[in-house]
């Protein structure tokens, strides 16, 4: 089985170093993804292995011999390469460009034969696109393009595959396609491929493994789990996201939330309670989050999805039991948490007997004099499980004085008002 | 694209259809070559009957010459004979492997540097030839080594001397970005194209050789000459067939070709070498025409597609052809007066291209 290791590798534009010790090994049958923020060194590291810019330190083995040693030919014969850039200039057919790939296993002195046509138009069969063969490279669009590239790489018949973002102009279904293809050639036939990737999900779905690196470093290394996770994702690109595995491909999925500077939160921020459930806070509370409110929120269930979107962004929570009725300790926690704030606002919460107690919560921060905001897009009766109960709790805040809105920007503009007036 | 349907169904076996396709443009042109070196034996000052001056060629080359009989004899043959053999032919040959030669170091150089407006001069060949013409015009030298005239010598040696430098100053370690031997090549032509100038006005009588030279012209050629330059360009075209399928990769760029297993640092510096020496052989003979170079590639890439393997052998044949055509223009227009050969290449070779140009717009790169 074909083997690569890349030991203690350093590289260098010039005397910029982009890549500092990397080390990892792969062995074939692995599908590794490269993950990694702009200008971290996803390109450089393919380009060292490719034997393309060699390693000021370190080496590259493949099945223990150092690429940079081996020829030119040898080295296409093992490994092949799509790159992220794939304009032709010249006329060639698509086929012309997929036989090209089988240089490395043509003689100097001969030309194609029959078997490699057979190899090349099997590859083209394989990305869909035999029958582009006679077209014009330079006449296909983007997506046909990078197929055509895909196929010219398995054509060279490689034990490892290097690819540069391989999907990046392929339309949603060509993607899955191609990554399923590639899947099953690296199953089916031992092969190694490291991809690098933009795109997590895809990353996740496809990969066994992954390495993410960050100025020019491996920051992470291994399973995807251990890899793609919330703190990476934090810590190397500066994004809060959730993570989490899909019920129906079982792998990970990432959904990115908001970008997190630090330093950014303003001095006198406003403290804002936000009451919500059912997943109808997560705009309200994204919004909020991004225009920097200290925020705190209860009485939520664990399990709810605004639960976790709270979570996510580490914003302080009363919570309560999964699929549980809001306790009387819950309950003095959160109005705790209420008499701490400037303002309360209610999402477009649907309201039954377990979360009752969040709308008495509301009413009594009204009842203590705090600027009380209530969203209000669904009306009450459509979302009252309560046979009117929630409705009777909803029209005493109106008397009372709660500020009806219909929007979050709506929302935003008095919590603005509020600040300019608390501020003096 | 006229049979588009057809060749869209049957990628595979049209694949094979090409070598065959090829087959047939190589011996096409090759007809054509012949019968325009027929017409240009035939047509000068004193006429010659086409199947006279074939007898008298055939006659002369071993073997064949057996095979055919005396059709006339008397005087008038052998005027026509010395008239065929000593004056025509020579020249003829001449234009046909300067033809040849830059026709395909244009193919070559086009390719290699992957730009549209390279020609065999542009890393400078032509302005170190024409320097070393131009000290042996102004010095008056007039020696001859084994049989080399001394302008031949001094411009073959000259223009290679000048591609050596240029070698030398873009060389980055064991690389070659051809970029830097391009600008490299430029900025070494001016340079060199100053001394020439230089030289050119301390002259006097002889200028008007040197601006003969210049120009390019067939008016000295001798089977000497063809004698030394023939071996070196068909040598050199036969190199650059074998690495045909090489230079297709490399014009997807030096880190795909590398990729897909072409040693380009190895092929660049045989390529540069083999069009210099076949470039500087054509140049030792003709002094500098231009246009042949620049245009012939892009004219047969229009006719015969970017492949690299009919791409050579079909640019070769029109340069030829083209050439001879030119002389012939060159030396019969303003009988007796002779004009130099360059006026004509670009007299007819550029609206003929510019024709093709905005025919087949796209196909061009």
């Amino acid at each position: 089985m074909v083997k690569l290791n890349i030991n203690s590798v350093d590289c260098f534009y010039g005397s910029v170093k982009v890549l500092e010790s990397i080390v990892f090994s792969v062995e074939g049958g692995e599908f590794v993804g490269i993950l990694g923020p702009n200008g971290s060194g996803k390109t450089t590291l393919l380009k060292t292995i490719g034997r393309i810019l060699k390693p000021r330190v370190g080496t590259i083995l493949l099945d223990d011999i150092d690429v940079y040693i081996m020829r030119a030919m040898e080295v296409a014969k093992n490994i092949a390469v799509v790159p992220q850039d794939t304009s032709v200039a010249f006329d060639f057919t698509a086929l012309d460009l997929v036989l090209m790939g089988r240089n490395p296993h043509i003689g100097f002195f001969e030309t194609e034969t029959e078997k490699d046509l057979a190899i090349s138009k099997k590859s083209m069969e394989l990305t869909n696109i035999w029958n582009l063969a006679d077209r014009k490279v330079s006449e296909l669009s983007g997506g046909e393009k990078q197929r055509v590239i895909i196929a010219r790489a398995l054509a060279q018949e490689p034990k490892l595959l290097l690819l540069d973002e391989p999907t990046s102009h392929l339309d949603i279904n060509y993607q899955i396609e191609m990554m399923d293809l590639l899947k099953e050639l690296c199953k089916k036939k031992g092969l190694i491929i490291l991809a690098v990737f933009h795109d997590f999900n895809l990353a996740a779905r496809y990969c066994d493994s992954a390495i993410l690196l960050s100025k020019g470093r491996v920051a992470a290394i291994g399973s995807l789990d251990a890899v793609l996770n919330k703190e990476n994702i934090q810590k190397i690109f500066h994004v809060n996201a959730i993570v989490k595995q899909h019920p129906l491909t079982n792998s990970l999925y990432v959904v990115p939330l908001s970008t997190s500077k630090p330093g950014t939160m303003r001095p006198k921020a406003l403290t804002v309670h936000v009451v919500c459930g059912g997943g109808t806070g997560v705009s309200l509370i994204r919004t909020l989050s991004e225009h920097n409110y200290r925020l705190t929120t209860g009485v939520l269930n664990v399990l709810d999805s605004d639960y976790d979107v709270v979570c996510t962004l580490g914003i302080p929570v009363v919570s309560e039991a999964p699929f549980s009725a809001i306790t009387e300790e819950a309950y003095k926690a959160n109005l705790n948490k209420i008499d701490n704030a400037k303002a309360v606002v209610l999402s477009n919460t649907p309201f039954g007997y377990g979360n009752l107690k969040n709308l008495e919560g509301v009413k009594a921060s009204l009842e203590k004099g705090i600027t009380t905001i209530v969203v209000d897009e669904t009306p009450i009766q459509e979302r009252d499980f309560t046979g009117g109960k929630a409705r009777a709790l909803y029209m005493e805040l109106k008397d009372k004085g709660a500020i009806f809105v219909k929007n979050c920007d709506q929302v935003l503009s008095i919590l603005k008002t509020l600040e300019s007036k608390t501020g003096k | 694209m006229i049979t588009w349907n057809m060749r869209h169904k049957s990628g595979e076996k049209d694949y094979f259809e090409r070598f065959a396709r090829w087959k047939m443009i190589i011996i096409f042109l090759v007809l054509a070559l012949m019968l325009t070196i027929t017409f240009a034996v035939t047509i000068g000052p004193k006429q010659i009957p086409p199947l006279d001056a074939w007898r008298i060629i055939v006659k002369n080359i071993p073997f064949l010459g057996n095979l055919v009989g005396d059709g006339s004899s008397g005087v008038e043959y052998s005027v026509n004979q010395s008239i065929v053999l000593q004056i025509r032919l020579p020249r003829i040959i001449a234009a046909t492997i300067v033809g040849v030669a830059l026709a395909v170091a244009g193919v070559v150089l086009q390719g290699l540097l992957r730009n549209p407006m390279a020609d065999p001069y542009v890393i400078g060949i032509s302005s170190g030839a024409a320097l070393g013409a131009s000290i042996v015009i102004g010095l008056g030298i007039g020696f001859s080594f084994l049989g080399i005239d001394a302008i031949q010598l001094m411009a073959f040696i000259g223009g290679l001397i000048t591609v050596f430098v240029v070698y030398n100053i873009a060389r980055t370690g064991p690389k070659v970005p051809m970029l830097t031997v391009l600008l490299a090549g430029i900025a070494i032509t001016s340079f060199l194209s100053a001394i020439i100038s230089f030289i050119m006005i301390t002259l006097g009588e002889s200028l008007h050789a040197l601006v003969f030279w210049l120009f390019g012209s067939f008016t000295l050629s001798s089977w000497d000459n063809v004698a030394v330059a023939m071996p070196v360009i068909i040598i050199g075209l036969i190199v650059i067939v074998i690495f045909a399928r090489q230079l297709n990769i490399m014009l997807l760029g030096d880190d795909q070709a590398q990729q897909l297993g072409v040693d380009i640092e190895k092929l660049k510096k045989i390529m540069l070498i083999v069009a210099s020496l076949i470039t500087a052989a054509a140049v030792s003979i003709s002094g500098i025409i231009g246009f042949i170079g620049l245009i012939i590639p892009h004219i047969a890439r229009i006719l015969v597609g970017p492949d690299h393997r009919i791409l050579v052998p079909s640019s070769a044949l029109a340069g030829a052809i083209i050439l001879v055509l030119c002389d012939t223009a060159a030396r019969t227009i303003m009988e007796p007066v002779e004009l130099p050969v360059g006026v004509f290449t670009a007299f007819f070779g550029v609206p003929f291209f510019l024709y093709l140009l905005r025919k087949k717009k796209s196909l061009i790169m």
